[in-house]
């Protein structure tokens, strides 16, 4: 039986570019416009039609990081250069997301350190960076200008602003190019909101990629399910604030019960399956990118992405 | 038992150990201004404990008191209890000050159809010719006057009574008052010799928070005499809920005196100014919300306050006005206006019968905002309606600096987008001494234009301008500096009371947009939108549009109506006809129950934004902001 699945969508979702190569100013190798579509993902099922983006996530300080990603990745946690390497060689991620869990630490206040982790990560891998700021507002102002500033001309995707902090990241954006993650609480109205105001602040809409905040399944992904879906056929819809492409990252799969208190002997396999079903209901619902924590799910992401796109049935 | 004396007049009163000071107060005879009912949560309440043994919370509240105050010994009275002889000083800003209360009436003319009238008869003396009884014979000679067909005149009992005695001691001559009560012919009282002229009737508007009376010469057709107080129900909780669960644990009775008690009092004060006597007032017309209006009528409100909300009635009534308390005539009636559900009552139908929207084919939308807000979308074949809690915010209430239009409030503000200034009225142009609800919605739309705010109502600290700052808790706009005002202290808005606010504005947004989905229609089909309720005649049309409190229509299709609950009084007292449209209209109106409509936690969060998330419900809004950001920039 044959469907249309021309849904006759009167609008297409708007393209952001990450990264920047020698020829645009930068020294990624590779450069990726995301976004562009006018259809359901997974719809057209090409072969060569882009598949959503795994950004495989590190950080500068493992202390606040998840055991069971510490102990899938091993020694190389131990420098955040090796790791982002390790990314890219090794774990064959699209991206790279650095966390300054550094800047996490209480009654920080010097924070210029921030300019030469980023600087290292970016001379460790040549992946298109994403790069995670503090979590605290009297310091966000001096850690986005820092990263910023490393980053000048290698169009990192800034992250994350909200609607009661989004100045000084936007500011950090606007003033060396590069763009950034928008994050609200699974409401499409909230979304469209703080893209609102980040227009009013003159981010333009081709440097904003929306985060609709993404619960692991179980635990609210539903609920991020039907944000993404009404997000995504706005956007098809014509609704030009809410036309970006949008970032997941199930970054609570590994942290959830059924995890924690699983048996030893198959804990890393749940939380594998875990991150991997959250992940891929991730893009069918639209995301451009999957942000993941352990190795092995970006290898089976890659390979269900094929199998959704040539119909054949994956058998992992 | 500890004794109480209250400061400045040496109030004393004698209370249990744990009482707290505001019971205590309320006891007194004290009109506290308690908007959040007592909970702690509105610091209207400041007193000063200057001698004796209290125990109060002060870190809790530490954010309503400057550090003078907590110096001084400042509590909040609703939350202080009472653990030995104290002396406490009430400042007169804790008090409730007179209010300034809507007055206007109908602009257009109404037809003068009253439903009491009162015909003189001479008559001619019985005779064993002429053995006709006494009462046909005055029905007769009444209806040989100009009066209702004699047969069909009912006379009651206590009427009958009187009747020999009065018509042979007044050598014949009388004058007879006759109803027109729904269906039948009445005849409420009969006197002696020539009193036509004297003849008047009250409209009431029972609100919860305050009572309207305007009274009505019915021979002439004019009103005489106007009073306005506070409903002493205040005393048993601010708000209806507060009413409800008083009489849940007391009893209605405190509360049914309390209603009649109130409108006695306006009614006294306006006989007292009209120079006339209140037996002569034959008919008290009464609209206000159901809750009100049930216990008014000695109703039990409980079943309606909680699932499935069901009041006791949907329909008009008519007593006599002696049996709920009310003092006129003694024969004198009583009409409430009907209700439609738990928060669509007699006050909505009264806006309704006002503004005219039920005579027209065209489609208009009236939002009647208090402390609750109603809604009604349609014309004269249709009408959805739904209610909502406003939230106090658009009153003062959880607004640091908010307060009741009470002389010192802040009605109209302007902001300078260059210096940040401001200038603004207060009412009766005294020193401020708040700001209340007109002058919010003008501060709101304000701080949006010069772009101190962002749509979402955070507070853009990165302005440098002394006026703008990091408060203790928020951060907060100067409106006044405190040498100007009368209170001695700064008069900001933080960032937190916006937020109040604009939860406000988005439930009575979100409110209009579920009825014109449910009746699917946009906002270009609404021809008129009527404003109602307490701030309706103050409220700045265009700035309640910028901030998206309602759609946009033109400005010139926005009307005021103030105070629309007494306007529809006043014509169902003048015309009987209207009056008696009235259940049909109640019977016309769909409710929708907000609670139960899946879209609308959806079309708040959209409303809660300024104006809203879809800014093409907003076209001339949006243009209009955007001129203001591009001449910041």
């Amino acid at each position: 039986m044959e469907f249309n699945l021309n849904f006759g969508w009167s609008g297409s979702i708007g393209e952001v570019i990450l990264g920047a190569t020698n020829t645009d100013g930068g020294t990624r190798k590779r450069s990726y416009h995301i976004g562009g579509s006018s259809n359901l993902p997974f719809i057209d099922q090409k072969e060569f039609s882009e598949s959503p983006l795994i950004a495989f996530e590190i950080c500068d300080n493992v202390q606040y990081w998840s055991p069971i990603a510490k102990s899938a990745c091993g020694d190389v946690i131990n420098d955040v250069k090796d790791w982002a390497k390790t990314a890219e060689t090794s774990y064959d991620a699209d991206l790279v997301r650095l966390h300054l869990t550094s800047t996490r630490e209480r009654g920080l206040r010097d924070v210029s350190f921030v300019k030469k982790v980023v600087e290292n990560v970016l001379s460790a891998t040549g992946l298109p960076l994403i790069i995670e700021g503090s979590n605290e507002p009297s310091i966000d102002s001096e850690v986005f200008q820092q990263c910023g500033e490393a980053g000048q001309g290698e169009r990192l995707l800034l992250g994350t602003a909200e609607a009661n902090r989004y100045r000084s990241i936007a500011a950090a954006a606007l003033a060396y190019n590069h763009s950034v993650i928008a994050q609200s609480p699974i409401d499409i109205n909230l979304a469209k909101q703080l893209n609102i105001l980040l227009r009013e602040i003159d981010v333009p809409h081709d440097r904003i990629v929306i985060d609709p905040y993404t619960g692991a399944l179980g635990y609210g992904f539903e609920y991020s399910y039907s944000a993404m879906e009404r997000i995504r056929f706005s956007g098809l819809k014509g609704d030009a604030d809410l036309t970006m492409p949008m970032i997941c990252s199930p970054i609570d799969t590994l942290n959830i019960k059924e995890v924690r208190e699983a048996d030893i002997q198959n804990q890393n396999t749940i939380a594998v399956m875990w991150e991997f079903y959250t992940g891929i209901a991730a893009a069918v619902a639209g995301a451009e990118i999957i942000c993941i924590r352990h190795p092995k799910t970006v290898e089976l992401l890659k390979k269900a992405f094929v199998a959704l796109k040539t119909k054949n049935i994956y058998q992992g | 038992m500890p004794t109480v004396t209250f400061l400045p007049r040496y109030h004393k009163i004698d209370v249990e150990l744990g009482c707290t000071v505001l019971d205590a107060a309320q006891r007194a005879g004290l009109n506290i201004n308690v908007v959040c009912g007592g909970q702690g949560k509105c610091g209207k309440c400041i007193v000063f404990i200057q001698r004796g043994k209290i125990i109060f919370d002060h870190q809790k509240y530490a954010q309503f008191f400057t550090q003078d105050e907590l110096a001084q010994g400042g509590c909040l009275a609703c939350t202080t209890t009472i653990e030995s002889d104290i002396q406490v000083l009430v400042p007169d800003t804790t008090l409730i000050q007179e209010q300034k209360i809507l007055v206007e009436g109908q602009k257009t003319e109404i037809e003068f159809l009253p439903s009491v009238k009162k015909y003189y008869v001479e008559l001619n003396l019985p005779t064993l010719t002429d053995p006709t009884p006494d009462l046909s014979r005055l029905l007769w000679m009444i209806q040989k006057n100009g009066g209702p067909v004699a047969e069909k005149i009912y006379a009651p009992l206590e009427v009958l009574r009187d009747i020999p005695a009065i018509l042979r001691n007044s050598d014949w001559k009388v004058t007879g008052t006759i109803a027109l009560v729904p269906g039948v012919y009445r005849l409420v009282d009969l006197q002696k010799n020539d009193t036509s002229k004297r003849l008047y009737g009250a409209s009431v508007d029972l609100g919860t928070t305050t009572v309207v009376v305007y009274l009505w010469d019915l021979v002439n057709g004019k009103v005489v005499g106007v009073s306005s107080n506070y409903n002493r129900q205040i005393s048993c909780g601010e708000d209806i809920l507060a009413r409800v669960n008083f009489a849940r644990k007391n009893g209605l009775t405190k509360l049914q005196v309390l209603a009649a008690e109130s409108i006695n009092l306006a009614l006294t004060t306006a006989s007292d100014t009209a120079g006339i006597d209140r037996e002569d007032i034959y008919e008290v017309v009464v609209a206000g919300n159901t809750v009100m209006t049930h216990i008014l009528l000695g109703i039990d409100p409980a079943y309606m306050i909680s699932e499935p909300y069901v009041p006791v009635v949907r329909r008009a009534l008519s007593v006599a006005a002696s049996r709920i308390g009310i003092t006129c005539n003694s024969n004198g009636g009583l009409f409430v206006f009907p209700a439609v559900s738990d928060f669509i009552g007699g006050d909505v139908i009264a806006d309704i019968l006002t503004c005219g929207m039920v005579d027209r084919e065209e489609i208009s939308l009236l939002i009647d905002i208090g402390t609750n807000f109603e809604v009604v979308l349609g014309n004269k074949e249709w009408m959805f309606s739904c209610a909502g809690a406003a939230g106090p915010a658009l009153e003062g209430g959880e607004v640091l600096f908010g307060m009741r239009a009470n002389p010192g409030a802040i009605e109209r503000i302007a902001i300078n987008p260059n210096t940040f200034n401001t200038t603004y009225s207060t009412i009766n142009n005294t020193k401020p001494r708040g700001i209340c609800g007109s002058g919010l919605i003008d501060l709101l739309a304000e701080l949006l234009r010069t772009c101190v705010i962002d749509r979402t109502g955070r507070i853009n600290l990165g302005i440098k301008n002394k006026r703008i700052r990091q408060g203790k808790y928020f951060p907060e706009v100067v409106v006044t500096w405190a040498k100007e005002s009368e209170i001695g202290k700064d008069i900001v808005i933080t960032e937190n009371d916006i937020k109040n606010l604009i939860m406000s504005k988005a439930s009575i947004h979100a409110a209009c947009i579920t009825l014109m989905k449910a009746a699917d229609i946009t906002r270009h089909q609404i021809s008129k939108i009527y404003f109602a309720g307490a701030f309706g005649n103050y409220l700045n049309k265009k700035n309640a549009t910028t901030i998206g409190l309602i759609p946009e229509i033109p400005i010139e299709q926005i009307e005021n109506i103030g105070n629309g609950a007494v306007a529809g009084a006043n014509i169902a007292l003048i015309n009987r006809r209207k009056r008696k449209a009235l259940d049909n209209i109640a019977l016309k109106i769909a409710y929708i129950e907000l609670n139960a409509e899946p879209t609308f936690m959806d079309e708040y969060t959209s409303s809660s934004f300024l104006p809203h998330t879809d800014l093409s419900l907003f076209p001339n809004v949006q243009r209009m902001l955007d001129e203001c950001r591009l001449q910041r920039e």
